[in-house]
């Protein structure tokens, strides 16, 4: 069975372009949310095997979202999706238990390392 | 991977993004510790960041970046919000909206960045420091660190509770991105099978990137050699790591100088401290109803299937009254029919109908920029954003309105030291609004500035020789006014880079014109002007009377009609060679809808009676013979195409029920 994927960035164009890479590469997203907040909804909803999580949102920001579902299931696989600038926040974010995290602009082999490496 | 498939998206939610940051910026020049506004702000040029360097737009991402670290110091409080730099993230916002209309238009960046970005950095660095980034001052060949005293101690005793120490030389690739976090993962991932006693350069350091693409670790741990590879190697980026295992005779080769370890300690304590205590932004609830983006097109497309099934509808109906179909049933379906290609059709525009607060939005910004630069005080007040109106008109409606605005900051309203001396407030009013009026949409600029001189104007006119003396006196004053929209025109004594060029209001007329509007002025001298458009809700499907001139079927639209009756011959009067007639005490000229359009004019004495149409376009009426009055029904306008658009007195085309064309008057320039 494929892997379900949630992908979480508030701008639609970020999601669309994580979808495309993903889908091709066979996984399945079962879901996106566009905060933090609906992150942690669709989370609890969906169980996913892996989750992409932007940092800077509105309502509620990636790195809250991650303390919120690592605090519910402690083996969530969450990838962080961050632009060159934010080293301090990933480091938070990886602190608060992401596995990893991926740079944009996002080139579709690295996006597809991370995941795979979080994955296996 | 190809792009092109995100470019409209991309396009799209970055005029969005531009438009919040418009905003925002705006609010927080008059707020400037709001911080959920910086927020805000520092979210929309993220946003903009990381979409503009998927994209490959490169400039666009370069841009947004240095203004992110600008936006981050005001947002930590190690900048303060000036009006230098209030002004400097305006122009980057020009520079982006430039860059993304670039973007649209050839799909690449021509505009040059380097010029705002220097501005940028300049800000930055005037107000901090720049972290200069310390060399590591370890030689590698040696492979070797310096042990200090405390770390021979500590490494010594673990020795003894059978641990292995270890020095570990790890290399990250050259272009590794964010390599701090890299660094990070690299130390958290040992940290949780042993235990780092210190690193070159320091943790800390690792953290804040300064470092090259190597880093040492002493460390001890119970694990293997291959367990601490894998562990380090398992991070991404990691180009290699080399182990070299550490006895305890190598340390007593050493002499370390003594330094103080806690001080160390004690700097990783504060950045832990810090790191559990960053705020965490969490916004307002705002609930946005789920919508759906689709393309313009497809929606012009789906107006257009609309609009053919309307035309067939209409004629089924028409065959049935031909053929006399008098079945309950057929007439049962071809009302159910009726009802729903109305609602249908109501769907529709209802779809392509947006808030004219797309536009309106943009001007707040303009007005600020531009009473600034010339030195006036301007307060705008906009009414009735939520209006809403055909997308297609939207689209054409800025630069009209940009023009106006303009004209109203440059020409109409006077600057405060004029205004204190005629008794005014030093603050003028600059009133931009919108309303519905059953199917049209009057949209307003109004300024209490100096208003119009109906003389000077006239004079100007024939100056220019846009009209002669004798034409001028005939006219009354609005049309006077109305000189100002001829092509050709500017009053203004200096011309200015703003406005006054003598383009701008005939422009605004055609513009408005071309959307089936009609611009007309108020002004009052000494007191100000009000420029009126009136604008069809939408372009596509409208309600016409059709009449016939001669043989041929014309419509004419019905929003501009007051009423259409039969006269007879005798109440036509000539006042100053003009045909007119009576219509409850107000007289009403004359025309004959034939000589416009070229076909043979009846004598009036050889027709028993005449159909007039009266046409009312904002104060002036006119009465339109035509042949005979046909019916009222909806019409679907086709435009005639590049080739034909000029020609006079019509504006577009319909297909009738039984197949046949028929050409739309164009009323507003008739009247």
């Amino acid at each position: 069975m494929s892997k379900r994927v949630l992908i979480v960035d508030d701008a639609a164009f970020m999601r669309m372009m994580i979808k495309n890479i993903l889908t091709e590469a066979g996984y399945e997203i079962v879901a996106e949310a566009e905060n933090g907040k609906q992150a942690v909804e669709k989370y609890n909803e969906y169980k996913p095997d892996l989750t992409t999580m932007d940092i800077t949102m509105p309502e509620m920001d990636g790195i809250s979202a991650v303390r919120e579902i690592m605090g519910s299931d402690g083996s969530a696989k969450i990838i962080m999706c961050s632009a060159m600038g934010q080293q301090a926040m990933v480091i938070e974010a990886i602190q608060a238990g992401a596995k990893d995290f991926i740079v944009k602009p996002f080139k579709a082999d690295r996006v597809l390392e991370a995941v795979n490496k979080v994955l296996n | 991977m190809d792009m092109s498939q995100y470019l409209r998206m991309f396009l799209d939610e970055s005029e969005e993004h531009l438009q919040s940051l418009n905003q925002n910026l705006l609010e927080l020049e008059n707020n400037p510790n709001d911080d959920q506004l910086i927020n805000n702000i520092f979210r929309a040029a993220h946003s903009l960041k990381g979409m503009a360097a998927t994209m490959g737009f490169d400039k666009m991402a370069n841009l947004t970046h240095e203004m992110e670290n600008v936006l981050d110091k005001i947002r930590s409080k190690k900048m303060i919000l000036t009006t230098e730099i209030v002004d400097i993230l305006f122009s980057c916002l020009d520079r982006l909206d430039k860059l993304v209309r670039e973007i649209s238009n050839s799909s690449s960046e021509a505009s040059d960045v380097e010029d705002i970005i220097l501005e940028l950095q300049n800000l930055e660095n005037g107000k901090t420091v720049a972290s200069s980034a310390k060399t590591s001052s370890v030689s590698l060949e040696s492979e070797m660190m310096e042990f200090e005293e405390d770390d021979r101690v500590q490494i010594l005793s673990h020795l003894k509770n059978n641990y292995f120490c270890y020095i570990l030389n790890v290399e990250l690739f050259k272009d590794c991105l964010l390599k701090a976090v890299r660094g990070f993962m690299v130390i958290k991932n040992l940290q949780e099978i042993g235990i780092i006693i210190k690193s070159i350069p320091s943790l800390k350091e690792i953290e804040n990137e300064e470092f090259d693409h190597e880093f040492q670790i002493l460390y001890v741990t119970k694990e293997s050699e291959k367990e601490i590879h894998s562990a380090v190697m398992d991070i991404t980026d990691v180009r290699s790591v080399d182990i070299i295992r550490i006895r305890e005779e190598d340390l007593n080769q050493q002499n370390g100088t003594i330094e103080k370890v806690h001080q160390e300690i004690a700097a990783i304590a504060e950045k832990v401290e810090k790191v559990v205590n960053t705020p965490q932004n969490t916004g307002q609830d705002i609930k946005i109803a789920p919508t759906v983006r689709v393309d313009i097109d497809k929606l012009d497309s789906l107006m257009n299937l609309v609009a053919e099934l309307l035309i067939n509808k209409t004629r089924l109906e028409e065959i049935s009254s031909r053929i006399n179909v008098n079945n309950e049933l057929f007439n049962d379906i071809l009302q159910q029919l009726d009802r729903v290609t109305m609602n249908l059709q109501h769907t529709v525009m209802q779809v392509r109908m947006v808030p004219i607060e797309r536009i309106f939005n943009r001007f707040p910004r303009m007005v600020r920029d531009l009473s600034k630069e010339l030195n006036k005080n301007v307060n705008l007040i906009i009414e009735g954003a939520e209006t809403e109106l055909d997308r297609s008109i939207i689209d054409s409606l800025g630069d009209p309105l940009v023009h106006l605005l303009r004209n109203a900051i440059d020409h109409g309203i006077e600057d405060p030291k004029t205004r204190a001396i005629n008794g005014k407030e030093e603050q003028a009013i600059l009133r931009l609004a919108a309303s519905q009026k059953g199917n049209e949409i009057l949209i307003q600029v109004t300024d209490d500035g100096r208003g119009l001189d109906a003389k000077k104007i006239s004079k100007k006119a024939i100056e220019k020789g846009i009209l002669t003396q004798e034409e001028c006196d005939k006219l009354s004053k609005q049309e006077k006014f109305n000189l100002i929209l001829r092509p050709g025109f500017s009053t203004s004594e200096v011309v200015s880079d703003i406005s006054g060029r003598g383009v701008g209001l005939d422009v605004v007329r055609r513009t408005v014109e071309s959307l089936d509007g009609h611009i007309y002025i108020d002004t009052e001298l000494g007191k100000g002007s009000t420029f009126n458009i009136s604008l069809p809700l939408t372009l596509a499907i409208t309600q016409a009377l059709l009449v016939k001139v001669c043989d041929e079927t014309y419509a004419i639209p019905l929003s501009v009609i007051e009423e259409a009756d039969d006269i007879t011959p005798d109440r036509v009067k000539h006042v100053q060679g003009q045909e007119v007639f009576l219509l409850r005490g107000n007289m009403i000229p004359l025309i004959w809808s034939h000589k416009l359009l070229g076909l043979p004019v009846p004598k009036l004495n050889e027709v028993d009676q005449l159909s007039v149409v009266v046409i009312g376009t904002g104060k002036k009426q006119i009465g339109l013979i035509v042949t005979e009055l046909i019916n009222q029904q909806d019409i679907v306008i086709k435009s005639l195409g590049e080739f034909l658009i000029d020609t006079p007195h019509i504006s577009g085309a319909t297909i009738l029920g039984d197949g046949e064309v028929a050409l739309i008057l164009d009323i507003r320039n008739i009247a």
